[in-house]
């Protein structure tokens, strides 16, 4: 399937000489009718986010952003891997609705073989005329560049993404202005796209929007890639339809829980969504609204499961060391209240907690929630906040101890 | 204009203004450490934090980042506002080695002075958890770093890549270990290198040449005009003349940037920077001399004047006034130059006087601040007339010359030093002229062999007024009493006028200043007054267009 003669005997670019056929406003428009919404976390329309670049500022580029750094969330390794076609189609798809002269392909770092599956698939489509020079015979001209990742979770944020890929620090731009569909790459507007929101494009196109729509929830379009991790007897990525029972694919599909221990909780969108009791979980459906009335989000549907077995202060202490060691360093809460709660955390774990460090740490937390330049801010204050919250006691037992 | 509302307070304010900008022109103070109004936005301190309420909806916004709009509500004092600056302040200090006593920016580091303001917080964490960095790094020849003190506010690293493009400075690594340091293998070192100093908020970037020699609260400063070069940056004298005993005899204790938008904006060159040196140099000349006056008491200024008044008279009577020559000094004030010259074309009629000599030294200039003539007042002089206009009379090289070929026999030179453009033994047969009068500032070769010699005030030793390359025409004030006998030139040629039959009733720089206006067409209108703080175009010149200081060449 990563090969193009075997992607086309499945129809790959087809969907791709049909948009060429469109008028950009009409592809937008179709993929609007599909409700496709991102899948890089915030869930945002994909069309939405296409018709608000401005109309007499070019060039413009298009960004798939392939870093995939948000711990538990592997999913878009799948498809550079297995399906680097339908990313490429859906990319260009992307570029003649916004009529952008390249796209960039910003894979992490640390996936060699994803890139150089992309890096070939990107030869094989431009010796067959599918990128490069007025492509598929129509006058629409647009080429296709991988770039390493930096190795930092920041570069996985779009702004910090197009920083790295401007050859900086990747370090997030602040909102407003630097709205990439604005103000993006090169100070020009950029549509920074997840993998997987990408190659969904093909299927708005295939199965026809409302075809498309219908697979999901009314909200949510077409399907998801859920990557299945922790106490759980069948983890992996499984495609779903959006909306789809968080227990059925937990006790069904992923096999129920490690030695049939008690599920204690979940962790629905990756590392930085706030954790689920056992309770608030039972029974919600996977998608962004169901999530988020349940008080989490779906962010990149990195499901993580954790049993009774595991200590939440731990699973604190982990998700601390990864944002300290990951704050670009930027803004003064977020570089210095990471690394703060870091230490409280460790030294509670330490046995050398005070009992006014609970309320320090929240009030930390609460310090860096929304307080700063990107998302980075509450991604690593809602976990915490929500584990101190609803496993008080646990922490409270570190204390006494 | 569109009206907004900080804190109950309604003001108009111009359009693409930030809220920072806003509160200032409202009289409000919004803390902030990355944002300068000099250098792109940054965005990243998060301690210009305000509640903002628009359409009805309230936000907590950053107000380096946000335009004033119509209709904006803007409150500094909410809960969350409040809350927000203690916590920055608090994160800001969590990892801050709190050394203030032995650092050099007590008294004026914007932690010191936000934590009283705004913070007042207990510390929560104890002295041995602080995360230690790097101290006394070394970063160049003007600069020194402490890395623990640096709030890593990016103001350094944005002026090294917006204005000099010169791009030294980094930062490194990421979340707290993020850390402020030179590219590997480079030094910080551009004409421009002392400006990070005065960017840094806290005490991380201090100056090799001010560090640890007085504490700033000792510190007096008046509003003055560098005189390194013709540019005219203005700046702010720093003094000190409480503890002669700290330094030997240093008054001046450093020079700082003072906001001119036409001129310099909030820079200065180094070679600006370090200039004061001179003014307390061990060199200066402190008293009046004669040659008639060896082995006799101190000389006083009036003898030495006597002499000359009769060396001018007698020249005029045997040889006519082309027998006279005064070559001035383009490093002189509007108002040295303008006695000068009344005394001598108008009264007198000398013939032959100039402020230029073709081999003056010239210095670096870029498209920056710096200008290659070194002088501060050229412009001046050619306004007031200082210039050979007229065939037949001499340029100053042409009058060195005359003085050599004995056509001139009594020669006025200010500050030049001609030793340095006359072979040794030509230099010393000026000696061997009727009379030749010096007036110095400096210890030179030209005081061996001058008739008499007057030494003259410093530039920061008196008040005046010069007038930049552009014709814009600049106030410096006085800091502090000149040293032993010396005083402004323009008093001496005033005392000089005296033996000569001419009045000058001016009594003050002031004074001389209106006499100035009245008589010199291209001061017109001009008055002291209005030339605080920003300095006034001459009459007729046009404002030159605001031009943002830039790199020539930028990063990007
Ligand atoms: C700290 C942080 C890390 C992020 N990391 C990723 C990432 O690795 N991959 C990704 O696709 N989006 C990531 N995002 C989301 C992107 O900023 C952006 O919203 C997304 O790429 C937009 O694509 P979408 O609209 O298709 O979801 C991250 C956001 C934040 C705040
Ligand atoms: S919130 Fe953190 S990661 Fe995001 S820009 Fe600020 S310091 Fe960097
Ligand atoms: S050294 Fe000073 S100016 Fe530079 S980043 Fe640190 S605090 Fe800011
Ligand atoms: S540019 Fe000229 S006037 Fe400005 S500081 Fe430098 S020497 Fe002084």
């Amino acid at each position: 399937m990563h090969r193009l003669s075997v992607a086309r005997q499945h129809g790959a670019y087809e969907m791709l000489q049909k948009a060429l056929t469109m008028e950009p406003a009409q592809v937008v428009e179709l993929v609007k009718a599909s409700g496709l919404r991102g899948h890089g976390g915030a869930g945002f329309s994909a069309s939405l986010k296409w018709s608000f670049v401005p109309k007499d500022k070019f060039p413009r580029y298009v960004i798939v952003n392939a870093d995939e750094s948000e711990p538990g969330t592997f999913k878009d390794r799948l498809i550079l891997e297995r399906d680097p076609h339908a990313l490429l189609e859906g990319a260009l798809i992307c570029a003649w609705a916004v009529q952008a002269e390249a796209i960039y392909i910003y894979i992490r770092g640390e996936y060699f073989y994803p890139t150089k599956i992309v890096n070939q698939a990107i030869e094989e489509a431009r010796a067959n005329g599918l990128l490069g020079e007025r492509i598929l015979g129509s006058d629409f001209t647009c080429n296709a560049h991988t770039h390493p990742g930096a190795g930092m979770y920041i570069c996985g944020e779009e702004t910090g993404l197009i920083e790295s890929l401007e050859g900086k620090k990747g370090q997030p731009r602040f909102k407003p202005p630097y709205y990439p569909a604005a103000i993006g790459l090169w100070q020009v507007p950029t549509i920074v796209n997840n993998v997987e929101t990408l190659a969904a494009v093909p299927w708005v196109f295939r199965l026809g929007p409302e075809e498309f729509a219908a697979l999901g929830t009314p909200k949510n379009g077409g399907t998801c890639l859920f990557s299945l991790s922790g106490c759980v007897n069948n983890p992996g990525v499984y495609e779903l339809p959006m909306g789809f029972p968080l227990d059925g694919l937990i006790h069904n599909l992923g096999g129920g829980i490690l030695e049939n221990r008690k599920l204690k909780a979940v962790i629905p969108g990756g590392s930085s969504s706030p954790i689920l009791t056992a309770k608030e979980a039972r029974g919600i459906r996977l998608d962004f609204e169901s999530v988020a009335a349940a008080g989490s989000m779906l962010g990149s549907a990195a499901v993580m499961v954790v049993d009774e077995t595991i200590s939440i202060p731990r699973l604190l202490l982990w998700v601390l060391r990864f944002y300290a060691h990951e704050s670009c360093g930027q803004c003064t809460q977020c570089r210095e209240g990471t690394g703060w709660m870091l230490r409280l955390c460790k030294q509670l774990l330490e046995g050398k907690g005070k009992s006014r460090d609970l309320d320090d740490l929240y009030e930390i937390a609460d310090a860096v929630d929304g307080t700063t330049i990107c998302a980075f801010g509450p991604a690593v204050a809602w976990p915490t906040k929500s584990y101190l919250k609803k496993f008080r006691h646990e922490f409270e037992a570190l204390v006494r101890e | 204009m569109s009206r907004i509302e900080i804190d109950g307070k309604s003001v108009d304010v111009p359009p693409n203004i930030n809220l920072i900008e806003a509160a200032r022109a409202a009289g409000i103070e919004i803390p902030h450490y990355c944002y300068h109004p000099g250098l792109s936005v940054a965005g990243s301190c998060r301690m210009c934090q305000l509640e903002v309420e628009q359409n009805g909806r309230k936000a907590l916004v950053i107000g380096c980042a946000t335009t004033a709009a119509e209709g904006m509500k803007i409150s500094t004092t909410a809960e969350r506002v409040l809350k927000q600056r203690q916590m920055v302040l608090e994160f800001l200090l969590q990892n801050h080695p709190l050394d203030c006593p032995i650092c050099d920016d007590a008294g004026e580091c914007e932690l010191q002075n936000y934590y009283m303001k705004y913070g007042l917080h207990d510390s929560r964490v104890e002295l041995a958890e602080k995360y230690r960095k790097h101290k006394v790094i070394d970063l160049g020849p003007t600069v020194v770093l402490d890395s623990e003190r640096c709030v890593l506010c990016s103001r350094c690293v944005r002026f090294l890549q917006e204005i000099t493009g010169t791009g030294e400075l980094g930062i490194f690594g990421q979340g707290m270990d993020s850390e402020l340091l030179t590219i590997p293998s480079v030094r910080l070192d551009n004409p421009y290198s002392g400006c990070v100093v005065d960017l840094c908020p806290v005490g991380a970037l201090t100056d090799k040449d001010f560090r640890f020699k007085r504490r700033v609260w000792y510190l007096k400063k008046v509003p003055s005009v560098c005189q390194a070069c013709s540019r005219g940056c203005n700046i702010e004298i720093y003094y000190d003349i409480r503890h002669p005993y700290k330094g030997p005899g240093r008054r001046i204790q450093r020079l700082k940037p003072r906001y001119n938008h036409f001129v310099n904006e909030w820079w200065i060159c180094d070679r600006g920077r370090y200039s004061y040196h001179a003014v307390d140099a061990p060199d200066r000349l402190t008293t009046v001399q004669t040659r008639s006056s060896n082995g006799d008491s101190a000389p006083n200024i009036k003898r030495v004047l006597q002499e000359a008044a009769r060396a001018i008279k007698n020249a005029k009577e045997k040889h006519g006034t082309k027998s006279i020559a005064v070559l001035g000094s383009a490093n002189s004030s509007n108002e040295d130059l303008y006695v000068l010259h009344r005394l001598f074309t108008q009264h007198l009629g000398v013939h032959h006087f100039d402020v230029s000599l073709k081999s003056e030294p010239s210095g670096e200039e870029d498209e920056i601040l710096r200008k290659a003539d070194l002088a501060p007042n050229r412009r001046g002089a050619l306004e007031i007339g200082l210039r050979p206009a007229a065939s037949g009379k001499f340029s100053g090289d042409n009058i060195i010359r005359a003085a050599l070929a004995h056509e001139i026999y009594v020669l006025i030179v200010v500050r030049h030093d001609l030793s340095l453009v006359l072979r040794p033994e030509d230099f010393n047969r000026l000696g061997n002229l009727d009379h030749l009068l010096y007036l110095g500032e400096h210890e030179s070769p030209m005081v061996g062999i001058a008739h008499g010699v007057i030494p003259i005030a410093a530039w920061a030793e008196r008040d005046g007024s010069y007038t930049n390359f552009q014709g814009r025409v600049q106030r410096t004030t006085q800091a502090f009493p000149p040293l032993g006998q010396a005083r402004p030139e323009w008093e001496v040629w005033r005392l000089l006028g005296a033996e000569v039959g001419l009045t000058i009733k001016a009594k003050t720089a002031e004074e001389v200043f209106a006499e100035l206006t009245k008589n010199v067409a291209a001061f017109r209108g001009l008055t002291w007054e209005s030339l605080i703080p920003s300095g006034r175009m001459l009459a007729g010149v046009p404002e030159p267009p605001y031009r943002k200081v830039r790199t020539a060449r930028p990063l990007e």
